[in-house]
This record gives C-alpha cells, structure tokens and sequence, in this order.
C-alpha cells in the first residue's frame, strides 16, 4: 500500500479554557488516498469545519489548541511545520473554497485580480498568467471569461461567485480541494450546478476532494467513502455505499433519514432524536 | 458562571454586572461621583471662614451665613440624588409619595433660598483671634486676594496663587461646581431635545422625519464651538451660568436625536411594537413604555459621552473669556490666567488642565464602560 | 458617477437653504439687532455699536425691510460674495477672510493628514494585537490623549519648550520671526516650520486620538471577515493579508471620517489660533467676537458652515469612489 496523500492521526482541538475546555475535534484518525474523494458528514457543531481548516492550520492558535495527534500531508505533519513551510502549503498542495463565496471573496478586489494573485505567488514560472486566469474561468464553466476578470465579486450572483472561488482554488493545481460546505448558501438548482462541476473536476482531474456537509443528499454519486462526525468524534466511516445502505451508528441513520426522499410521501420532517443516541 | 443564574437576571443587573467588571468604567464611575462630592463641600474644604469659631462666650458657624444659592444647591441636592438611588425599589413601589416628598423637598429649599442673603463677610478667620476655631482644611476663599501673589505650589498654598494673589486651591475646589453642573445640565437639556426630536422623526416617519433630519444636518454644519461663541455673544453680555448652559445644551442635541431616531426606527418595527400597537395601546403609551425602556441603554451611553464634551466646551469657553468670568471660579477662567503669565506660572495651567482632564477621562471611561455594558458585541477591549 | 455628483449636488440646496436661514434667524434675533428692528436707535439692547455701526447693520442685513425681503437680499448679496463691510477697517469681510483662510488651510490641513498618517498605523498595530499589551497601551494613551483639552496642551506646551523659565526650543508666538523679511528662502521656510510646529501638534492629537480608534474597530471589523480566511488559505504572507487585504477594506469607512473632524478642527483652531497669535481666520473670528464685528462675525459663521457643509459632499462623494460595492448610478 502506498503512502496515503492525507492522514489523520488523533487529532484533538480544543478551545476555550483549559479546565473543562470545549472539546471541538476529540481524537479523530482518518486517511486519504491520491485522488480519492472523501465525505465528511455531521450537523453544525460537530467538528467537521474546524477539522477542515486545521488541516492547513488556518485555525488560528489561540483561541484554538492543537492538544493531541497529527496531520500528515504527504508523509510531513502539518502541526509541526514552520510559518514558511505552510505557506506554501495552502493554496498549492490543499486549496480551500468555503460556504459563503460573497463574503469569502474580497469585495474592494476585481476576481482577475484575485485570482492572478494564487497564480503569482505558487506558479511563478506561468509567463502569460492573464490567459492561465482565464483558462481557469473557463474550466469552471464561465462563459465569456476574458471580459470578467474586472468584474468585482458583488457584480456577480451566488454561484458565479463560488465558480469563482473554485477556479481560484483549482488556479494552482493543488493535490487536495477541501469543500467546506461549498453549496449550503446557494439556492437548491445552483447547489446541482456546482455539485455537477465538482463532479467533473474529480473526473478529470486526479486532485482528491475533501467534502465537508452536513447533507447525506450530496455525498451520495460523489464520495468514494464517507465519515460521519458528531460532538467531535467520528462515529461511523466506510464506503459510500455501504454507509448509506447498512449504516450501523444510530446517528447516521437519523442523518440518512433527514434527507427528503422524491416520491415518498412524508408527513412531517424528520428530527434526530438525540436521546436516542448515546 | 452558571446559566441559570443568568437568565433570571434583569437588564439592569447585567448591564451592572458588565460594567462592574471593567476596571477603568468602575474607577470612572467613582471619580466623578468623588468630584460630585466635593463639589458639594466645597464650601467647607476652602473656605476663609471657620467652619465653628468659639469667641467672647459665642460658638457660631460663619461658613453656614455666607453660603452663595449655588452651594446651598450643590450641598442639598447631592444628597438629595443619593437618597433617592439609595431607595430606589420604594421609590418605585410608592412613586407618588417618593415625588411629593422629592418636589416638596426641593420647594422648600428654593423658598428659604428665596428669602435669605448670604452675609458677604470680607474679612476672614485664619487672623482673628478666637478662643477656638476649626478652620477649612484649605483656609482660603476661591475669590479672596491675599498679599502672596504668583506664589508656586507651598504647603500654604497647594496648587499657588495667582496674580492677585488668590488661592488655585480654593478656586479650583470650588471652580469644580462649575463645570460638572454645566456639564450636567446643559447634557440633560441636550437630551431632552434630542430624544424629543429623535423620537418623533423615528416613530412618525414620513414628514416630519424628513423635516427633523433636515433640520439636524443644517445644526451639523456649524461647527460647535464657532456656534456656541457667536450664540453667547449675540445675547448675552453679563456672564450667566444657566445661559451657557442653555446655549450649549441648544446646540449639542443632534447626536443624540440622530440615535434616537435610529432605534426607534429600529424598534417600532419589531414585532413587540406591533402587539402592542395591535392591542390598541395609543402611541404615547408605545412611545413611553414599549420604545423608550429599550432606547434607554444608547441614550445614557450617549448623554455621558455628552457630559464631557460638554464640560470641555465650558472649560473652551471660560478659556476664550466667553463662559463663566472672574470672579466667579472656573477650570477654565484659571486657564485663561495662565495664558497672561506663560514665561514662569506653571501652575496656574497644569492643575485647572489635568482636573478637567481626569473629569473628562473619567466620564468618558464611563461611557465607554456603559456602551460595552449596553451592547457587548460591540466590546472595544 | 456624473448622475450621482449632480443629484448629490441638488441635495445640498435645502441645507444651504436652511444654514443661511437660521445665520438670519440669529442676526435678526439678537437683541441688539431686535431692538434696531423696533425702530429707534437700538440703546439697551446690549451690544455697544456707533450710530454709524448700527446704519451699515440695518442697511446691510435689512433690518429697516419686511424679513422675507431682508433675506432675499441678504441671501443674494452673500451669493455674490458680499458679506458687508468690516466695523474695524471698512473692508469688505469676504476680502478680510480670503486673505486669512490660507493659513488656516494650511494648519489645519497639515494637522488632519498628520493625525491620518499616525492614526491609521496606531489603530492597525492595536487592531492586530488586540487585546495584548502593545493594544492596550495604545488604547489607554489614546484615550487619555482624547480628553486633554488642548488648550491646556498648547499652555504646558509653550511653557515647558517655548521660551519662559525652562526649555527654549521652538518659538512662542506668531508664524515667523520678526526679522523673516529679512531671511533668504530656506531660513525663512525653515523659520516658519519651526513656528508652525507647536500649533500643528496641538491641533493633531485630538483628531489622532479619535481616528486612530475608528480605525482600530474598522480594522478589527476587516480581520474578522471571511475573505481574511480566504486569502490566508491561499498562503498569502501574513503581512499581504492585513496590508492588502484587511486594510484595503478597514480604510473605505475612514474616508469619511475627516468630514466629521472637520468642524472640530475649524473649532480648535480658532482657540490655538488665539492663543499662539496666528494671522488665520480663528484669530480674526476671536478679534471680531471681542470688538463685536457683527459682519466679519456672521460671515465667518456662514463660510465654516458652508465648508462643513461641502465636506460632508466631498466625503460622500469619495466613499461610492472608493467602494466598488456602491454603483454609481
């Protein structure tokens, strides 16, 4: 077996005090293979998004602590790299793009602009980046991308702008594209735009995808495994498939039901029932 | 901390609780409550008169005979004000009773104001010979000349004197009463106006909410200082406490008005507001109970913030020799003095100058201890 | 952008409207003035003025004519720039002032871009480091700062490094030496520097104090947003993400803050003017104050007001300029 793109090893976060501190991420392990795509699935407040982030150390350190295990990113352990060493780690190897692309773009700059900073800073040998920024427009699917570039971020709707967000992240070729929750802002038919983009991306590309959600509707057709996350632990993980047809933690099964099922008649919308669990 | 407890607590006592905590606010708070103190016992820290003087068989109280109105306000209503916090919860229980006694109180007072003199007594009580006296412990009149002029700060005379010879002490001491009952007034009149104003252009809207913000961008264009300098020499030529303090009050109310119509923009569309409107309470009613109560955190934010622009505006102008003048002592005045003996009296500008430093440090601190406390999202440290 | 400047420029029309109206509500009301509107020589109404004084008022304010009239009339000169005559010197007031307003264009304008360029670094460096040490000793100096009344300031001033008793370092008074007719172009320059220098720094450190703290919360409202998040996870240095990114957006809310430092400044600058004797137009406003030079007075009085009033404009203007979020149109 060769030596996984990602893995997790016991990974804890806590934040707050040190005596009885709020226990984010509570010793999770998981792995990643080169060109895999993983789900990790949970509800807010389960520790998916700030493990997310804490692959790449963008959770800033305080208020959090990094109290237990590590990450590996091809073999080296993110927790213990220099300030230099990470820099040239996110947005090269592992690109990030978030929920909100209206307030993760930055408004006073074009999305040219934007973008060709990424290029410039990791690709410094790309001569004509104006026409790299465009090529990367137009992979992720915006028509006419040459007369865009000077467009700011509030001229353009919600899914445009996390199209945008997307080729930025995919402007440097990164190994790993970590998606937290990349739809849950958009409206239901942009979310199947964007899902349908990310799709083709995983097929053409060999990049593996990281997707952070909180809905089991998306991750079925797109992971090829799947971690399901509550209270800072991971519950239950293993093949799409499997986890969706035989889940065995009780909170994955109340997840799996919270997703509204075409033809099925409902008379109310399920609730997880927490006394249920644990 | 538990939520329990937390949830059963009222608006005010969180507000306390948040305030109580920041050290700066607290020690504010207690500063200008210390200020307030003496400026009520003014009379008795600096004074040429004996508290109680023994001659010839007599016990008398000269300092009781030549107190001016003012320091008899100061010395009553302080603790007037005290009382009142001190018994807040009956006060709310039995409010008629509480404002009979309070309005009675106050009758009383201005009545026997009305009818005496003070007993203008030039001479003082360090020189004459008595078989016992208890004099102030700085014995020296704020308006009293005596033959040590330009005198630096001496265990005789703590702050100096000046070119006359007057003690910085005294009048500093007394020059105190000045600028917080300016500040204090002239912020309460500003209020009045602006919550007046604020609030009928937020809950009326239409035209008179275009009107009423006309009208305060118009007030905002005159830069304060220039007004309130053209407004006190167009009327007035005697100097007079409660014209500055109409004057300045007239021309600061913007600021709160603009808030004002804010939250009750703000609120009177909130669902509490609606009920209360669907319920058929008339608009006085929802002004008063529903929309004032939940306006009153910024306003007091506000007003404090007032208070101290308020007391550098009369400090700015006894300054420029607008305000209050000589005789009457003022932080401002002494500083205007200053400006004549530049080359060598030092201590005629720094005293007056940090005094109304820490007076408007000190409210400021409050306030900011009070907007934090008010909206803790918005915590500035 | 033309659209918006024209429509901007018409809303200004009530409130000039409205400055000038209440300029002549408070001529007409003083009761100087009242009593010259009762006819009879206007004795006892406070104000000491010559026969000759109290001519030139009722002709040039229209004391003597129906009030809509006067105000037409007055309104109409004052567009033409007339502003009425001088009691002191007989000059036209709008020359008397002209000549005046470069220098205190020059003070305090120097003291808004000097208290800019400290005050955004200060506010930046405790936004950053907000709630350390480094922050907290801003802050607190700041604040401390904010309440000095600068008076006091420029007093303890001249008297610690100005002449008197102790230091001797920088002039007193005035904007040169007595003998600057007398210096080359570089002493002179450098002269006038020197006597600028304490006046400015009076001026400055109010304003300091309260943009730099605006600025803070702007910044620490910048740093706080997703987009900050965004360009770290791009692997942007540190100093790329609070310089370009954050600051960029902390700064388009500080733009329009000089419009509301402007009548402060305009303020104290007739008390630092007064009190280091400088030639601008808060001396001459102070001067007429104390000889009651009721034209110079009001003309004074309408100009800061309508100065206010355009920076307000200008204000506007800039922030749709430098915030690509708000159209134009």
């Amino acid at each position: 077996m060769t030596m996984p793109l990602l893995q997790v090893e016991n990974l804890g976060i806590h934040f707050g005090p040190t005596v009885d501190p709020v226990k984010a991420v509570d010793g999770i392990s998981f792995s990643m293979q080169a060109g895999e795509t993983l789900a990790v699935v949970g509800e807010s407040g389960s520790g998916k998004s700030v493990t997310a982030l804490a692959l790449t150390r963008l959770l800033a350190s305080p208020p959090a602590r990094y109290v237990s295990g590590s990450i590996a990113f091809e073999g080296r352990d993110v927790l213990q790299l220099r300030e230099g060493e990470l820099r040239s780690l996110r947005g090269k190897q592992i690109a990030y793009i978030f929920q909100e692309p209206g307030s993760s773009l930055n408004p006073v700059f074009t999305i040219g602009y934007q973008i060709r900073e990424a290029i410039e800073l990791h690709r410094p040998e790309v001569r004509d980046v104006t026409a790299e920024i465009v090529h990367a427009l137009d992979t992720v699917g915006i028509r006419n991308p040459a007369s865009r570039l000077g467009d700011y971020p509030h001229q353009l709707s919600g899914g445009m702008q996390q199209r945008v967000m997307i080729a930025m992240a995919l402007a440097c070729q990164p190994k790993l594209l970590v998606a937290d929750e990349p739809t849950t802002a958009l409206d239901v038919t942009i979310q199947k735009q964007i899902m349908d983009l990310l799709k083709d991306l995983k097929r053409t590309s060999n990049m593996s995808i990281l997707l952070i959600t909180h809905n089991f509707g998306l991750v079925a057709g797109f992971a090829d495994r799947v971690v399901v996350m509550f209270r800072g632990k991971i519950v239950e993980t293993g093949p799409t498939a499997q986890v969706l047809q035989n889940p065995q933690h009780p909170y994955t099964k109340a997840l799996i039901e919270c997703v509204p099922k075409l033809g099925q008649k409902q008379h109310r919308l399920k609730v997880i029932d927490y006394a249920g669990i644990q | 901390m538990n939520s329990i407890s937390l949830s059963q607590e009222t608006y005010t006592q969180r507000l306390w609780r948040h305030f109580h905590a920041d050290k700066f606010a607290l020690n504010g708070l207690r500063i200008v409550i210390l200020l307030f103190i003496v400026a009520a016992l003014a009379p008795f820290l600096a004074n040429s008169h004996a508290l109680i003087r023994v001659a010839d068989g007599h016990v008398s109280f000269p300092i009781f005979l030549s107190l001016e109105p003012i320091e008899w306000r100061f010395l009553l209503y302080v603790p007037l004000a005290g009382l009142v916090y001190f018994f807040r919860h009956r006060f709310i229980a039995h409010p008629g009773i509480f404002i009979l006694a309070v309005i009675g109180f106050i009758a009383a007072v201005e009545i026997f104001l009305a009818l005496t003199h003070p007993i203008n007594d030039p001479t003082n009580d360090r020189d004459r010979p008595a078989s016992f006296k208890l004099l102030p412990p700085i014995p020296y009149s704020p308006i009293e000349s005596t033959p040590d002029q330009f005198s630096p700060p001496t265990w005789k005379h703590l702050c100096g004197t000046d070119s006359t010879g007057r003690d910085i002490a005294a009048r500093m001491l007394h020059g105190a009463r000045t600028s917080l009952s300016i500040g204090f007034v002239a912020q309460s009149i500003a209020l009045t106006i602006g919550i007046a104003l604020g609030g009928l252009a937020g809950y009326y809207r239409s035209w008179l909410d275009i009107g009423i913000c006309r009208f305060i961008e118009v007030m905002d264009c005159f830069p304060p200082l220039l007004f309130i300098l053209v407004a006190i020499s167009l009327f007035e030529s005697q100097n007079n406490m409660f014209y500055i303090m109409a004057v300045i009050g007239l021309t600061s109310w913007t600021g709160v008005a603009r808030l004002v119509r804010g939250e009750f923009l703000r609120l009177s569309s909130l669902p509490f507001t609606l009920a209360a409107k669907a319920i058929g309470a008339n608009d006085f009613r929802i002004i008063v109970r529903h929309l004032l109560p939940n306006a009153l955190g910024p306003i007091l934010v506000a007003g404090t913030f007032g208070v101290a622009s308020a007391i550098l505006i009369e400090s700015s102008l006894s300054f420029l020799g607008f305000g209050m003048q000589a005789p009457t002592p003022s932080w401002g005045d002494i500083l205007s003095d200053a400006r004549r003996y530049i080359d060598f009296a030092w201590w005629l500008a720094f005293f007056p100058g940090l005094a109304i430093l820490i007076t408007i440090m000190s409210y400021n601190f409050v306030g900011e201890g009070l907007r934090d406390a008010v909206d803790p999202r918005l915590k500035m440290k | 952008m033309t659209h918006y400047i024209i429509r901007r420029f018409l809303l200004l029309v009530p409130t000039l409207f409205g400055i000038t109206l209440l300029t002549f509500l408070l001529i007409r009301l003083s009761p100087t003035n009242a009593a010259l509107i009762k006819g009879g020589g206007g004795e006892g109404g406070g104000k000491a003025m010559t026969a000759e004084q109290r001519e030139q008022i009722v002709k040039f304010y229209g004391l003597d004519k129906p009030p809509l009239v006067a105000y037409g009339n007055w309104v109409g000169k004052a567009m033409r720039g007339d502003l009425g005559n001088s009691f002191a010197d007989h000059r036209p007031v709008a020359d008397k002032i002209l000549e005046r307003l470069p220098l205190t264009i020059s003070i305090t304008g120097s003291a808004l871009i000097l208290s800019y360029f400290l005050a955004i670094p200060l506010g930046v460096i405790a936004a950053i480091k907000r709630g350390q040490v480094v922050d907290r000793t801003i802050s607190f100096v700041v604040f401390v700062l904010y309440s000095i009344p600068s008076f006091a300031a420029a007093l303890l001033l001249i008297l610690f490094v100005a002449g008197g008793d102790y230091l001797n370092l920088l002039p007193m008074y005035g904007i040169n030496s007595i003998n600057a007719s007398e210096m080359s172009l570089f002493p002179w320059l450098w002269d006038r520097i020197l006597h600028m220098i304490l006046p400015v720094v009076c001026l400055t450190y109010a304003s300091l104090a309260s943009i730099s703290r605006y600025a803070r919360v702007s910044m620490l409202e910048a740093l706080s947003q997703d987009f900050v998040r965004t360009a770290r996870a791009k692997g942007l240095r540190e100093r790329v993400v609070i310089l370009r990114h954050a600051l960029r957006n902390a700064l388009i809310p500080l733009i329009t803050i000089f419009a509301l430092e402007l009548p402060v400044l305009i303020g104290g600058a007739i008390i630092i003017e007064s009190i280091f004797t400088l030639p601008g137009m808060g001396q001459l406003m102070f001067q007429s104050l104390d000889s009651w030079d009721e034209p110079v007075i009001m003309g004074i009085t309408v100009l800061a007001a309508v100065v206010t009033l355009l920076s307000y404009l200008v204000a506007d203007i800039l922030y749709v300029i430098v915030d690509p979020r708000i159209s134009y149109e």
